[in-house]
């Protein structure tokens, strides 16, 4: 008894130019474990597929996505992060229609409801996901992702210098930046009775009790090793390892009131922590929920989060794909879309359209970083799967879990 | 065929579309995670089936703690669910009138249509630690000078209590409403006290209630992560986080498995104890 | 004939109701008074200044009125479902000594035990595996599977220790099994069906966990909340879910005061004894 699928399931992988001679070995490793109908279900969940490419392997690919009219196609991305009118002027000039769809609310949860037709090989009925660096990442080097025909995304031009190119996709060949953010210290000045410039300021025993970090060890962590002078970037899991064991003691000391995702905003506004790790695109907001609110980039330099764009594996419709990231690079609607989010955009020449239609957001450092801070953003750590796991073990035995 | 045989097949043609149901959407996905809690590997290489039971006695070893903590505080919740909600499906059942019965039950429920999330985020709106309601308590010395609700144990059991309350309340009053005024009264007569009708016979009635009540609350309190996460530090953590945690982001998905059978385990051995010690059974059967 | 004590413990009892009542919507309050808040910001969570600018138009966001559209529809149709299977079950469960009951007893308690990351990740194992695209229609399945123990457990409080004479006399005149049933039995359970269809609507629309792994590309108010978070809940958030509590207490006081209306006309139209 051999599974009836079993046969077209090869051919299509042999006939995808994409696969790895490794993967498919792991493919069909697993299609032989896969009789009957409860063996196929024991095997899509086991997750007996899968590669694991080098971490350090940069990838670079290019596609061929031939113009082609636009239909339907699909759009997901996090709630509230698209100025909605830009999808129907989108419609207008291109054609076809965009199903928008505001499902990603998580970065692991997402990836945990689409991993197993990724694993399979399966389109995901997503054109664009957006999803952040360290989930980007990880897609990039499974092989989770198409790369971008270049051609059709001749605005990926104006793509700021400093985003050009990122240690999981120096090319830009399959992500191209959506919005991007800071992880700086968020305070209440009038708590903290002084400016706080300095991520010492997290472990200031002045502030026992009152500080709060991300529990994400890419954002947490992270910021410990700029602290310690190093870049994260380039770090080691034994690096990060041991700036996971300061924030463990500083934890065991009662420094730390909560580790907090974005929940930290209701802490922060009413007052019950004074410092907290913090991202840039909120303090924007939150200053008018609690004046005494401040936000500042931590003189050794920020752990820098973009959000991308970027097609699954098996995407269906490329073309429209494509042409939407080209859109959303002309300076013109990422003006727009810069003005409605809020966040550091990543498109040249928006600051001097800005200037003449929202001068206050094109004079906002928090959307509009000067030079000096600009150039000392750093990335997240490079580490392979089974380093991020070891990581997140670490980090999950500080927040309790 | 015979009344008999009939009569033998009735209960399985009422009980047959549910257990289908719960065989082909629960048991089947649910024996495919006791595959994946005995294999070992990773997502990268793989996984092998390998009767890998040291992952649960690994597991119970590392988080014995949470697994106490998360038995203390939904037993606490539980406890003062029942306190709150036994007198309110009282009052219910037999104090008010007919037509705000209903309107009582349809109250219970109603803050569940606003998402939990919201809830949540409301209760920490209002328990700030320089709010109104943290000052009140420092004044009447419940707490100390920088004392706080927030972040605190209180907190969190607190804000199960007040999750699953009406899990508790409507249990209740469902089986306290099927009492026969008549029965008390006679029994007040009898006993000529009212705390010792109650307890000798609105009790006793009201018993499968409360155990309905308690189930529905402490079973699923002991799997719950929102309330930890949000209102509590990393010491009031439970083994619903961890079991969130290994599965969303360290990617540990035997370990996952493996500390949800143990919760299962304990959690229906409690059931039948907990069963036998009301009686219940034995009402079950008198009453067939 | 009803003494002093009698009245105060009435009267506490009340009091008692009453509090407990108002704790389960002190939260609630603060959400209603949010949707008039008059914010400057992406957040919502200092009060600064009245307004009714979001009460204009709120269904200005389609994507939010759509995910509150499509969380009511589930409720209502998986608490439809949940509800028959599960009385169906209780009433087999109380009512009928047979083979492999103690042990469908227990069963029924496991999905209460089964938490809820595990139970959705395996149901969308299952999905998958059949090929079957996650949406809608999942969601509806995986809440139908998680309520029905609700709804077991509830109506079993029901029947338990409840007198089966009234039905075995019924069938000893000659009533069917399911006439018994559905003309004894039913009505008599009525309020333990009511109480579970609230439950397990309740469970249903305020699911976050397990509808995030099945939903596919569906959105329900919970999962467009909890996303919502990263940005800030905007007030229209809070002005929905008022509005929906609103709505539902004027039907039932509608619903009240035509019981009331009616039952006052029986009694007049009823000659005096």
């Amino acid at each position: 008894m051999t599974d009836p699928n079993f046969e077209r399931r090869l051919e299509e992988l042999l006939a995808s130019d994409r696969v790895s001679r490794r993967r498919f070995l792991g493919r069909t490793a697993g299609a032989g474990l896969a009789v009957g109908g409860l063996g196929a279900f024991l095997a899509a969940c086991g997750g007996v597929e899968g590669t694991a490419d080098d971490a350090n392997t940069a990838t670079v690919a290019t596609a061929s996505h031939p113009k082609e009219a636009i239909a339907a196609w699909t759009f997901a991305n996090w709630p509230l992060y698209m100025e909605k009118k830009l999808l129907t002027d989108f419609d207008k000039e291109f054609g076809g229609k965009v199903k928008y769809v505001e499902e990603i609310n998580d970065n692991y949860e997402f990836f945990s409801k689409v991993r197993q037709q990724l694993q399979n090989g399966q389109p995901i009925g997503r054109d664009i996901v957006v999803l952040t660096d360290y989930m980007a990442q990880r897609w990039v080097k499974d092989g989770y992702a198409e790369p971008i025909d270049k051609k059709n995304v001749p605005n990926a031009a104006n793509l700021v210098e400093n985003l050009q190119t990122i240690a999981y996709d120096p090319e830009r060949s399959y992500t191209l930046p959506y919005q991007s953010g800071a992880v700086g210290i968020g305070y209440n000045i009038k708590k903290t009775g002084r400016e706080l410039t300095s991520i010492d300021d997290f472990f200031d025993p002045e502030f026992k009790g009152r500080v709060t970090l991300f529990s994400e060890p890419y954002d947490a962590a992270s910021t410990v090793l700029i602290q310690q002078g190093k870049d994260p970037e380039k770090a080691t899991i034994d690096e990060l390892l041991e700036a996971i064991e300061v924030i463990s003691q500083a934890n065991d000391d009662g420094q730390f009131r909560r580790f907090t995702g974005n929940d930290y905003t209701t802490d922060l506004t009413k007052g019950n922590a004074w410092v907290c790790m913090a991202y840039s695109g909120d303090l924007v907001q939150l200053e008018s929920d609690n004046p005494d609110l401040r936000f500042a980039y931590p003189e050794q330099g920020a752990v820098r989060f973009t959000d991308n764009m970027m097609m699954p594996a098996k995407v269906e419709h490329p073309y429209a794909a494509e042409t939407m990231m080209n859109y959303l690079y002309e300076p013109q609607v990422a003006a727009k879309l810069a003005a409605y989010v809020n966040y550091i955009s990543p498109v040249d020449g928006i600051k001097e359209i800005l200037e003449q239609t929202d001068p206050e957001i094109a004079s906002n450092e928090l959307i509009f970083p000067s030079d000096e801070v600009a150039a000392n953003l750093k990335n997240y750590p490079q580490l392979t799967p089974a380093e991020e796991r070891q990581m997140r073990e670490a980090m999950a035995q500080v927040t309790g879990a | 065929m015979s009344l008999r045989r009939r009569r033998q097949l009735v209960p399985w043609l009422l009980i047959g579309p549910g257990l289908l149901w719960l065989a082909v959407f629960f048991a089947i996905p649910l024996a495919n995670q006791l595959y994946v809690s005995l294999q070992t590997g990773d997502p990268e290489t793989g996984y092998q089936f390998t009767w890998a039971f040291g992952t649960y006695t690994d597991a119970i070893a590392d988080y014995q703690e949470q697994f106490l903590r998360s038995i203390g505080y939904a037993a606490t919740a539980t406890i003062l669910c029942l306190v709150i909600g036994f007198p309110l499906a009282y009052y219910t059942a037999f104090k008010a009138r007919p037509w705000m019965r209903n309107l009582i039950l349809l109250l219970v429920i109603l803050p569940f249509f606003v998402s939990s999330v919201l809830r949540t985020v409301s209760w920490q709106l209002i328990l700030f630690d320089d709010g109104w309601i943290v000052a009140r308590f420092r004044d009447l010395g419940l707490l100390g000078d920088d004392g706080r609700l927030l972040a605190t144990r209180t907190a969190v059991i607190a804000g199960i209590t007040y999750n699953f309350l009406p899990f508790m309340i409507l249990p209740l009053y469902v089986s306290l409403e099927r009492i026969d005024r008549r029965l008390v009264e006679a029994a007040t007569d009898l006993y000529a006290s009212r705390a010792s009708a109650f307890r000798h016979v609105t009790l006793p009635l009201a018993l499968p209630g409360i155990f309905a009540g308690s189930l529905l609350t402490f079973i699923p309190a002991c799997g719950d992560f929102i309330n930890a996460a949000l209102l509590g530090t990393p010491r009031q953590s439970m083994i619903g986080n961890v079991i969130q945690s290994k599965f969303l982001f360290v990617q540990d998905y035997p370990t996952a498995a493996a500390l949800s059978f143990i919760l299962m385990t304990f959690i229906l051995v409690g059931v039948a104890l907990y069963a036998r010690l009301l009686g219940t059974k034995t009402l079950t059967d008198s009453a067939v | 004939m009803r003494t002093r004590a009698d009245r105060v413990r009435a009267w506490f009892l009340g009091l008692w109701t009453g509090v407990a009542l108002l704790y389960l919507f002190i939260p609630v309050f603060v959400i209603a008074a949010f949707s008039f808040n008059d914010n400057q910001g992406r957040f919502n969570f200092t009060w600064q200044g009245f307004t009714l600018r979001h009460w204009e138009n709120p269904f200005a966001d389609p994507d939010l009125a759509l995910a509150m559209k499509n969380s009511l529809l589930i409720a209502g149709i998986s608490t439809a479902i949940a509800v028959v299977l599960g009385t169906f079950m209780a009433l087999a469960l109380v009512r009928y000594v047979f083979r492999g009951r103690g042990a469908t007893d227990m069963f029924v308690f496991l999905p209460l035990a089964t938490p809820e990351v595990v139970l959705g990740a395996s149901l969308l194992g299952l999905f998958l595996t059949m090929a079957v695209t996650t949406g809608f229609t999942t969601i509806v399945i995986a809440h139908v599977m998680f309520t029905i123990s609700y709804v077991v457990v509830t109506v079993k409080a029901r029947l338990e220790g409840m007198d089966r004479h009234i039905e075995e006399a019924a069938m000893d005149l000659g009533a069917t099994e399911w006439t018994a049933i559905r003309k004894i039995t039913l009505p008599m359970i009525a309020p333990g069906v009511l109480a579970a269809a609230l439950l397990a609507a309740a469970i249903s629309v305020d699911d976050y966990v397990i509808t995030s792994f099945n939903a596919g590309q569906t959105t329900t108010f919970p999962l467009f909340i909890f996303g919502a978070t990263r940005q800030g809940v905007p007030p229209a958030v809070n002005v929905l879910a008022t509005g929906l509590l609103v709505i539902i207490l004027l039907l039932l006081a509608l619903n009240v005061m035509v019981q009331r209306r009616l039952a006052a006309r029986d009694r007049a139209a009823m000659p005096s004894r």
